[in-house]
């Protein structure tokens, strides 16, 4: 155990440190997919199968997803080493360090090392049903609260997403067409209107959008 | 001693099935190019050896000797590292799945059934693999440095994000019935009369299989569903840069999807190794599990014969407007049915055994 400890943990801080200092956006994403993977791992060996499954499935499977998707998307390049800002915080930074280490040693030269200190029993806390028994008795409330509020932002997200510009989810796209909603053409006079609006050729938008270049068309 | 028998066990175990699993993965590629061939009125590949039967061989060389050309501009690590976490996401989730009931060995003893790893969240830990599987590819599109790379990659990232929620949500009617997420419990409650009338697909999760089935064709980009490297429009794409072993690597990675999902359907629905005589001859098991998981193999193909592909937006419609909405209505279904206890019914008659038959 404490073999695969000291493997997986090396490699969660390795992940974690390379994702701060490597300059191109996407290496950084991959490094915290290992930090997330690697402390998936470190769940399985404190016997919570459940947990690290989850964090698999969730941080490293959707939510870096997403992330990994929108740095291909934006197309980042290697972002530039700048002059550092907030200089003043590294002393904070550095005593927080501190204290954090302090505990950490606190808790392993004292704490364990305490014959007071009951010894680790085994426990079923990290497994499904326990998990599940859990959710839905004890914190019952508190589980729908959250489900209230994650809807709340599915919503949320859909509303500000949707303002204006967006094709009713009825119109039909045909390849090689040009369609937009009716809204485009004149944002005063049909507002939040949705119907969509088709046109065969490029020509054709461009002429009812009033965006034509008027030097090529007299050329032609 | 105990201690080191279990780890030779494992490490057998692991190399068996590696072993059956690769098998059977290079001659569903020939079984692939010769079923096409049948369906579309030809021959296929039948030169090398008896019928074409060492031509995976002859395509394992010809991967290996032809030369390995790395694009230019691409982001080199990136690129040497995409077909790698494809390949071993694909792999990793073999480990899982109950190749057969518990036998009985000669020198060794008996073996509590064949299946390496067994464990409390098996069926989390092949979603979550699963999902750790879309990196290979959308890295791939990426880092090759190609439009049509990249669009290809951008498409399989969308599509195996929508579709492995509709197939996530069709297995919760599974689980909600079974009360385990340990695929070998569930191997063992499907288990009825002749080891047929138990399985959950004919009785209890029609629904779920069906949604099962096409959602797992989306998620290892399969005909209907292979837009991510629709040659028409985008050359190979993901794998348009890729040559020689890394290029076998991605093909490897599909196959081996094709295989493991295969699997999980016939663990989950078909009842896994249950079959008529498997508890007087424990051995029938496997076969029957194989013999299982080809008949999917065959239907992907017979699929890949029949049916023109999706267009993009009919496959993100189809994926969120039907597949997801079906899904939660079976698991509602499931749970009312459940709490009604109409299953418990059912099973009264279904997966109750039977002295004779067993």
């Amino acid at each position: 155990m404490a073999v695969l400890f000291i493997l997986f943990a090396g490699l969660a801080i390795g992940c974690a440190i390379s994702m701060v200092v490597q300059r191109n956006p996407l290496y950084s994403a991959i490094s915290l997919i290992g930090v997330f993977i690697s402390l998936a791992c470190l769940y399985v060996t404190l016997a919570a199968p459940f947990i690290a499954a989850v964090q698999v499935i969730v941080y490293a499977g959707a939510i870096m997803v997403l992330v990994v998707f929108v740095i291909m998307l934006l197309n980042v390049e290697e972002e530039e080493r700048g002059p550092l800002r907030l200089r003043s915080l590294i002393p904070i930074a550095v005593m927080l360090a501190a204290v954090l280490f302090a505990e950490a040693v606190f808790i392993i030269f004292f704490v364990q090392a305490n014959p007071r200190t009951p010894a680790l029993t085994v426990s079923d806390i990290g497994m499904t049903s326990s998990i599940g028994g859990g959710l839905f008795t004890t914190y019952l409330l508190p589980f729908e609260i959250t489900s209230i509020l994650l809807l709340m932002a599915i919503v949320g997200a859909i509303t500000l997403a949707r303002t204006g510009g967006l094709l009713s989810p009825r119109a039909a796209v045909v390849p090689g067409a040009q369609v937009f909603s009716k809204e485009m053409l004149d944002r005063e006079k049909y507002i939040d209107d949705l119907t969509p609006v088709t046109t065969q050729s490029t020509r054709e938008a461009e002429h009812l959008l009033g965006i034509e270049n008027k030097d090529q068309s007299s050329k032609t | 001693m105990e201690d080191l028998k279990h780890l030779v066990l494992l490490i057998i175990g692991i190399l068996v099935a590696f072993f059956v699993v690769m098998t059977m993965v290079a001659y569903t590629v020939l079984a692939e190019r010769r079923v096409l061939g049948f369906i579309q009125g030809r021959l296929g590949p039948n030169r090398v050896g008896p019928g074409g039967f060492l031509q995976p061989l002859a395509d394992l060389l010809k991967f290996i000797f032809k030369e390995d050309i790395v694009p230019d501009k691409s982001t080199r690590f990136v690129y040497f590292l995409a077909p790698m976490i494809a390949t071993i996401a694909a792999l990793m989730t073999m480990v899982v799945y109950p190749f057969g009931p518990k036998i009985t060995l000669p020198l060794i003893g008996s073996i509590d059934g064949l299946v390496i790893a067994r464990f409390d969240v098996a069926l989390l830990y092949v979603l979550g693999v699963t999902s750790v599987g879309v990196y290979g590819i959308a890295l791939a599109g990426w880092s090759s440095n190609n439009k049509y790379s990249l669009m290809g990659g951008l498409r399989a990232a969308s599509q195996m994000i929508s579709y492995e929620l509709a197939l996530g949500l069709g297995l919760i009617g599974v689980v909600l019935q079974s009360g385990t997420l340990d695929l070998y419990s569930i191997v063992e409650q499907q288990a009825g009369h002749l080891g047929i009338s138990g399985w959950n697909l004919i009785w209890v999760q029609p629904l779920g299989f069906i949604i099962y089935l096409i959602a797992a064709i989306a998620e290892t980009n399969r005909v209907p569903f292979d837009l991510p490297e629709a040659e028409t429009e985008l050359v190979a794409g993901f794998h348009t840069e890729y040559s020689a072993m890394k290029f076998a690597l991605f093909f490897l990675a599909e196959y081996v999807n094709m295989f493991t999902v295969s699997m999980l359907a016939t663990t989950l629905f078909l009842g896994g190794w249950n079959g008529p005589f498997v508890h007087q001859l424990p051995w029938l098991g496997m076969f029957y599990f194989l013999g299982k998981v080809v008949f999917f193999l065959f239907f992907y193909i017979w699929l890949r014969g029949t049916l023109p592909r999706f267009r993009f937006d009919q496959l993100m419609i189809f994926g969120w407007k039907f597949l997801v909405p079906a899904a939660i209505i079976n698991i509602v279904l499931t749970a009312t049915l459940q709490w009604l206890g109409v299953f418990d019914y059912f099973s009264q008659f279904l997966k109750t055994q039977t002295g004779f038959w067993g």
